[in-house]
């Protein structure tokens, strides 16, 4: 897992050095339903740690804007339709975020390793990504920092070989907080996306 | 949608432009400090809306007072405003329609036009969001608070309303449709609604053009959560940021030519993007330092609010251009009133959340009349 991640620095670090940090790396396999846009975002935060990032972070490799999304094919259905949605099966994966960060910290890549290698043997499920915020920042810049934590989730999970149209993100801002106390030990808990297993009907 | 019928006596009406040349050197002095005033003669609820609405500029009864206002309000608000010193009224009206509380209101309108040389505002609405246990809600109200009507009853969480020019209808993001969050348009006068924005991924944060024409947006269905245009029916969207981490919190310049957002590089900033497109510019923000969040341009152009801050948050006020912020009061989420001087915000208290006026150059704070639950993200009609 480590060796995973260090591979993509690595990568990340070839692609920026060779392109200049102007254009997204090529080097990478193209994601089925990714948004092309040539000649924009360049060199937009790309493939590095935040200013002031506590712990150590590992960075998607289709970095660019993310992953488009589509609103149709089977998957798209699926969590658009009738299905059983099951909050419990991934209840132990649940990702954890430092404050006001999105990106998927080391700490919590084991538990996405769980997660991909559950939908590699189970192809016709789909999950739902919710991400959530503590209640330190105002209501509608918490909506996009919850919904940036859940994409964030769906690219990493789409890196290790998951095909990001299964997964589905909504953020609740903070709006469902599991701790309602004003500190830091619940607003630790309420930084996180619940992962929900979503199974046909 | 006038109610007010003035009464004026040709006597009166000479006297006030008699008196106006010395009116306006003592007015323009005051214009960021607290006036002194005496109410006589009305009693229970014209009273009551009286002082709350001067109260709300900057005007509290005190002695000794600069101005006096008398009156009655005995089947009717009569009323007139009087300099201290000076034997005559500045004017004296009678109001008719309505009811009391709109006749008191359509009065202060009238003393305030006098006395800060701004525009009224006391019959203007406000919607925001309420929250009671579990459930959210959208509400529309006087401006104080009175007379609330819940819009939605769809037992799921619902933000961030906002108001089409002219008041006809508001925009808002809802979570009716299981595990999606989509931006609706709701008529007022119909209560129909309708999708306006439910693209895949998330659709949040709309705000109309002053011009009505355009609508801002965040959407994130290009993979993060970015800034989008389109036409106020949902026609011709275009993509305007780029960003890998998350854009939001649009809002318009009064020219509609401009939004001014929050980008999230590693904190938060407030930027500016043509609404046609092209490069965002940083909008330089000295004097404070922290989330810069949920900016709000005035209505005439000059002025930025925005929230700083992450938990305790305050409201600060810059030149529209950037430059030097004031911090000016706890609370976060300011809007601006049509008249670019008082400004709405939420203010946390305990577990509650609680909607304030600020009247922004004498700093003076009110409290409006509060439901039960938690209310917050304000939005004036405007």
């Amino acid at each position: 897992m480590k060796n995973l991640s260090l591979f993509g620095v690595f990568i990340v670090t070839t692609a920026l050095l060779a392109s200049g940090c102007h254009r997204k790396p090529t080097s990478l396999t193209p994601i089925p339903g990714m948004e092309h846009q040539q000649g924009q975002n360049e060199g937009v935060g790309s493939g590095t740690a935040m200013p002031g990032e506590g712990g150590v972070t590992s960075t998607p490799a289709n970095h660019g804007e993310g992953i488009a999304m589509s609103a149709n094919g089977k998957f798209a259905d699926l969590l658009n339709g009738p299905h059983n949605e099951d909050r419990e099966k991934f209840k132990a994966d649940t990702v954890y975020f430092d404050f006001d960060k999105s990106s998927v910290k080391a700490s919590e890549e084991g538990k996405l390793q769980d997660v991909a290698t559950y939908f590699k043997g189970n192809n016709s499920d789909a999950l739902i990504v919710e991400g959530n915020c503590d209640e330190r920042g105002t209501e509608k810049y918490n909506l996009a920092l919850g919904e940036r934590r859940a994409l964030s989730v769906r690219e990493y999970l789409a890196n290790l070989g998951m095909d990001p149209q299964r997964i589905k993100t909504v953020s609740y801002g903070f709006s469902k907080p599991v701790e309602t106390g004003h500190n830091e030990a619940a607003w630790k808990q309420n930084r996180r996306a619940d992962l929900v297993l979503v199974t046909p009907k | 949608m006038k109610i007010r019928h003035e009464i004026i006596l040709a006597g009166i009406l000479a006297l006030t432009f008699q008196a106006g040349a010395q009116d306006v050197i003592q007015i323009t002095k005051q214009t960021s400090h607290l006036i002194p005033v005496s109410i006589t003669g009305f009693s229970g609820e014209a009273e009551s809306v009286l002082k709350f609405d001067l109260s709300v500029l900057g005007i509290e009864v005190s002695e000794p007072a600069d101005y006096l206002i008398s009156g009655k309000n005995e089947g009717r608000v009569e009323g007139s405003l009087t300099q201290a010193g000076v034997p005559r009224p500045i004017f004296l009206r009678a109001y008719a329609g309505g009811n009391t509380r709109s006749q008191a209101h359509a009065f202060a309108n009238d003393i305030i036009k006098e006395l800060r040389q701004s525009s009224p505002i006391f019959q203007t609405k406000i919607a925001f969001r309420v929250s009671r246990g579990g459930s959210t809600e959208i509400c529309v109200s006087d401006f104080d608070g009175n007379n609330p009507v819940v819009l939605t009853h769809d037992n799921a969480l619902v933000e961030a309303p906002s108001w089409f020019p002219g008041g006809h209808a508001l925009l808002y993001t809802s979570w009716m449709t299981r595990n999606t969050v989509q931006i609706f348009e709701h008529n007022l006068a119909t209560g129909a609604r309708k999708l306006f924005a439910g693209y895949p991924g998330l659709n949040c944060s709309a705000e109309i053009s002053p011009d009505g024409r355009k609508a801002a947006m965040i959407l994130s269905k290009s993979g993060s959560p970015n800034l989008y245009v389109c036409d106020s029916d949902g026609g011709h969207l275009k993509q305007l940021t780029h960003t890998r981490e998350e854009d939001s919190c649009p809002c318009w310049s009064s020219d509609s030519r401009e939004i001014c957002f929050v980008c999230r590089s590693g904190r938060a900033v407030l930027q500016k993007i043509s609404a046609d497109g092209g490069t965002p510019v940083p909008v330089h923000v000295s004097g404070v330092y922290g989330n810069l969040t949920a900016p709000d341009w005035s209505p005439d152009g000059s002025k930025i609010a925005f929230t700083i801050g992450s938990g305790n948050f305050s409201i600060c006020v810059m030149p529209a251009g950037g430059g030097e912020a004031e911090k000016l009061v706890a609370g976060e989420d300011p809007c601006w009133a049509p008249n670019s001087r008082t400004i709405i915000f939420t203010q946390r208290r305990n577990d509650r959340r609680v909607l304030c006026l600020l009247d922004v150059p004498t700093k003076h704070v009110k409290d409006i009349r509060q439901l039960s639950g938690s209310c917050s993200e304000p939005s004036w009609a405007r």
